[in-house]
């Protein structure tokens, strides 16, 4: 079967109102959010920034795409996505992030999770719900209904 | 002109490897474009378009330029879908 995003993605994994000073804060927040609903090895935050330091995950539309490296992966407890938006936007090198899309999966998931989520970004009413919506269902049913198209 | 690639990535298309790949293909002579057997050609200068190919380790990718420097184009670029971004020494 193939991975999709919303049988990765809880309710409790998207947080609509974060704040963080930096890029590196934000990572940290995405890790947090990972480790709370226990999808990964707390090892794997170390991974994220290694990743990020290695080439900015900044993908566009005002996202990043913050994951760990393809060794971490077995830092991976269960393949997750978690969705944090930061309303007042992070500085990133790319560009200015208002959401963080935090990925941990395992083997072919990965691509297939960054495939579905780079289409959505692509599809500018699908960008925009996942940029201002302030109600966490807003994003998962969008993305749950992504997944029956 | 057309050419065609398997994907040697073993991770698949991954986020660094289409960076790199959108990064190069700005700086080709000519637009290329890339598809898998069931997708419509995507430009090859788009991260997010590449990432949405979900192209896996072995995947069939055919490359697409026309006009001067075609060939040129998807010589340079077929060499990074060719090679493992994560192979030691890559």
């Amino acid at each position: 079967m193939t991975t999709n995003i919303s049988g990765v993605l809880e309710p409790r994994s998207v947080r609509v109102h974060e704040i963080a000073t930096d890029r590196e804060s934000a990572i940290h927040r995405c890790a947090d959010v990972l480790e709370e609903i226990g999808a990964v090895h707390p090892a794997y935050r170390e991974a994220m920034l290694d990743r990020e330091w290695a080439m900015s995950t900044y993908v566009g539309e005002g996202v990043a795409i913050p994951h760990g490296l393809d060794m971490s992966r077995e830092l991976v407890r269960r393949d997750s996505l978690a969705v944090l938006r930061f309303p007042g936007g992070v500085d990133w090198e790319g560009g200015r992030v208002t959401v963080c899309v935090a990925i941990a999966a395992r083997g072919d998931g990965h691509v297939a999770l960054l495939s579905q989520l780079a289409l959505i970004l692509l599809d500018p009413r699908k960008a925009e719900i996942l940029r201002s919506a302030t109600d966490p269902e807003a994003i998962v049913a969008m993305l749950e209904a992504d997944d029956e198209e | 002109m057309i050419r065609t690639v398997l994907l040697a990535g073993r991770a698949g298309l991954h986020l660094r490897a289409a960076s790199r790949i959108a990064e190069a293909a700005a700086t080709l002579p000519t637009q290329v474009t890339v598809r898998t057997l069931d997708r419509k050609p995507v430009p090859a200068d788009s991260v997010l378009s590449l990432l949405g190919l979900g192209a896996l380790c072995g995947t069939e990718l055919i490359l697409e330029a026309y006009g001067d420097g075609a060939a040129e184009s998807l010589e340079r670029l077929a060499e990074f879908f060719a090679v493992d971004p994560d192979a030691v020494g890559a």
